[in-house]
């Protein structure tokens, strides 16, 4: 049976179902337990399991090492970080130690733990809390970043990354929680590490993460009418990228614009580019265009942060550009 | 210790305006003029007025994101209209609409604005104690005599954030190497949704400095009077280099965490409990029982401030919004960052 339900309400009903079926799941953070989360994400959890839901005082670093520890034991840990920019405070924990522990240990223990981030802009919350923070984890080896555009996505995802052994930053763009998709009633999981061919097309690859996916799909309909066949592809796990997928969907069409939101010195979208660039060169009919962020921090001001954040526009540009190279 | 007539009546103006700029924000965050996140500090003016009226100009301030008060109070007259059309997102803004309500500094005024990273300032304003302490052992230029006092660090906190690694880092430094700095612990129960006893052991915060020899008080942080003196003592401390003292001033917050959050955590009846304790009935009360104002001497002042108010929040309507391509200015000192 599938509903619709909200994003925030998609990855709410993962937690219930995963927890119920695992009993080494448990959730902490701040404000997560009592109050159910201070985006309302991990409610009910607490008045079902008073033992397995922890509120923790305002200490990043500790909630993490915590995590790290019990991890090694064999429990599950869900962290929630409220804002993803918060990963700054216990960026040892997660770079220095999670991402290590099964190196360390020879493969004989890992860091499985999810650290739920609440991620992006949008907000007018300015440059401390509408970050995204997908860069600033992708250089690190042992890490996993999964980031969901959708609330089917959502759950699927958030399942698959509690089971998933290694240490997963789990982005939650604070701009979906109240977007609402058809999700099956019953627990499901959705591969890691595989990219989603979102929809087929000839001429174009556009490879969109979060909420950039809307902008993606947009896109797509507005250029069908100028006779642009544009396939997206949407990451899903955005590190480590699932190479074969985009690759192959870039040799089919031979032109690539990556949309993505966080600024574009060194964000995925410069990865993406040259993975393409370093294998495929041969096949491509025009230089690779990214649409992003500009390389400045987020301001407060209403029309400022949206100056900031990618614009429709560029994309439409961006497509035209590859189109008539 | 008891203020002089004239200091109380212009203490309760401060928190009369605090309160009466709180109240509008609340009022134009609540009908969407103005964005983002708004934390209010209604119940919790006199910790607020009281720290700044206890330090001089010249002494920094590292308020905390609920501290709409101590930046309002620590701006000059004319500019604090400025830091209400900051939390509009104009181009008036002290900070042109780059920060808003969470971010409002003012480097003239030795405001050096709150982080949103909890406990971030609580490490940064080891620096600006350091910086006189710096001066004075170099004998450098306008330090050179001995009897010069240091500039004092004020750093508020609240009860939540004393849960960050970086606090202790800080009290651990700054009892080292005697920094002229007073940690102000807003302790008003509550971080988001959680009691300060749910995340610390211990019953009474203040304890917490014992651990490191930093001096520690708690005292009544609604009672103006309180606030003064404990704070003009600390300061003097540290401006003659005997080091840092920590303050946990006993206090509400009124609303809930963020403008617009219901506060069901709360147990029923706390939150009226408190209101009894209200920081300007209370001093209110002095002013009339002990120093003989009259009920229409207050309403003048109230009336004055109010004046004052509709003029900042007249100011902030009218202020354009900051020009979207001016977003690019200021990420570096030396060089432009290329817009649209
Ligand atoms: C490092 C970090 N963690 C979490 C937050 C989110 N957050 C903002 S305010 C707050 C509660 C702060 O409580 P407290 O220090 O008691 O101050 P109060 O809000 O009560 O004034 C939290 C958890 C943050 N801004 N920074």
């Amino acid at each position: 049976m599938t509903r619709k339900i909200s994003f925030s309400g998609a990855i709410n009903e993962a937690l219930h179902q995963e927890m119920e079926r695992d009993e080494t799941v448990f959730i902490l953070g701040e404000d997560v337990a009592k109050m159910g989360g201070d985006f309302g994400i991990t409610k009910g959890i607490w008045l079902k399991w008073p033992h397995r839901a922890y509120d923790t005082a305002l200490s990043e670093q500790a909630i993490l090492g915590l995590c790290n520890g019990a991890a090694v034991c064999g429990l599950k840990p869900v962290a929630e970080l409220m804002f993803a920019d918060f990963v700054g405070v216990c960026y040892d924990q997660l770079v220095n130690n999670a991402a290590k522990l099964c190196y360390m240990y020879d493969g004989q223990a890992s860091a499985q733990i999810v650290v739920r981030a609440v991620t992006g802009g949008g907000i007018r919350c300015a440059y401390h809390h509408s970050q995204c923070i997908e860069p600033w984890l992708m250089n690190i080896p042992g890490l996993v970043i999964v980031a969901p555009s959708n609330a089917y996505e959502a759950k699927g995802l958030l399942v698959s990354a509690i089971r998933n052994p290694n240490p997963v930053v789990f982005l939650e763009h604070k701009l979906l929680y109240n977007t609402k998709a058809e999700v099956p009633e019953e627990l499901y999981d959705i591969e890691l590490y595989k990219a989603k061919v979102v929809k087929e097309g000839t001429d174009i690859t556009m490879v969109a993460a979060m909420t950039m996916m809307a902008f993606a799909e947009k896109a797509a309909k507005e250029l069908e009418k100028e006779g642009i066949s544009v396939e997206i592809v949407n990451p899903l796990t955005i590190f480590p990228l699932d190479k074969e997928t985009i690759v192959d969907s870039v040799a089919k069409t031979g032109r690539l614009v990556v949309v993505q939101e966080g600024p574009k010195v060194m964000g995925y979208a410069a990865e993406i580019g040259a993975m393409v660039v370093e294998d495929i060169f041969e096949y491509l009919k025009a230089p690779i265009r990214r649409v992003t962020s500009l390389d400045v921090p987020v301001p407060f001001a209403p029309v400022q942060e949206d100056y900031v954040l990618p614009q429709y526009d560029e994309v439409i540009k961006a497509c035209h550009e590859v189109m008539t190279f | 210790m008891a203020l002089t007539k004239d200091r109380l009546w212009k203490v309760y103006r401060d928190m009369v305006l605090i309160r009466r700029f709180e109240e509008e924000v609340e009022k134009y965050a609540q009908n969407g003029t103005i964005p983002g996140f708004i934390h209010l500090s209604i119940g919790q003016e006199a910790a607020q007025a009281g720290v700044v009226e206890a330090l001089k100009q010249t002494d920094y301030k590292f308020p905390d994101h609920r501290g709409h008060g101590a930046i309002v109070l620590s701006s000059p007259e004319e500019r604090r209209k400025n830091c209400m059309s900051e939390i509009f997102a104009k181009e008036t803004g002290i900070n042109h609409g780059r920060g808003g309500s969470m971010h409002v500094n003012d480097l003239d005024a030795r405001n050096m604005g709150f982080n949103g990273i909890q406990g971030s300032t609580v490490v940064t304003c080891l620096g600006t104690a350091f910086d006189s302490y710096y001066r004075k052992a170099n004998k450098m230029e306008g330090w050179e005599s001995d009897d010069r006092d240091l500039d004092v660090t004020a750093v508020f906190m609240g009860d939540g954030t004393l849960g960050e690694g970086t606090c202790h880092e800080s009290m651990n430094m700054a009892a080292t190497w005697k920094l002229p700095i007073i940690y102000c612990l807003i302790n008003n129960q509550y971080a988001i949704s959680t009691h300060y006893t749910e995340s610390h052991p211990q019953k009474q915060l203040a304890t917490w400095g014992e651990g490191y020899e930093v001096p520690s008080f708690t005292v009544d942080g609604n009672d103006i009077e309180a606030v003064i003196e404990v704070v003009e003592k600390a300061a003097e401390r540290a401006r003659k280099g005997e080091g840092p003292t920590l303050i946990e001033f006993m206090t509400y917050r009124w609303q809930g965490h963020f403008s617009g959050d219901p506060a069901a955590y709360r147990p029923d009846g706390e939150l009226e409990a408190w209101k009894e304790k209200c920081p300007l009935v209370l001093a209110k009360k002095k002013l009339m029982e002990v120093h003989g104002y009259s009920e229409e001497e207050l309403d003048a002042l109230h009336a004055e401030v109010e004046e004052e108010i509709q003029g900042y929040v007249k100011f902030s309507l009218e202020s354009p919004s900051p020009k979207a391509e001016d977003a690019v200015k200021f990420v570096y000192m030396d060089r432009e960052v290329e817009g649209r």
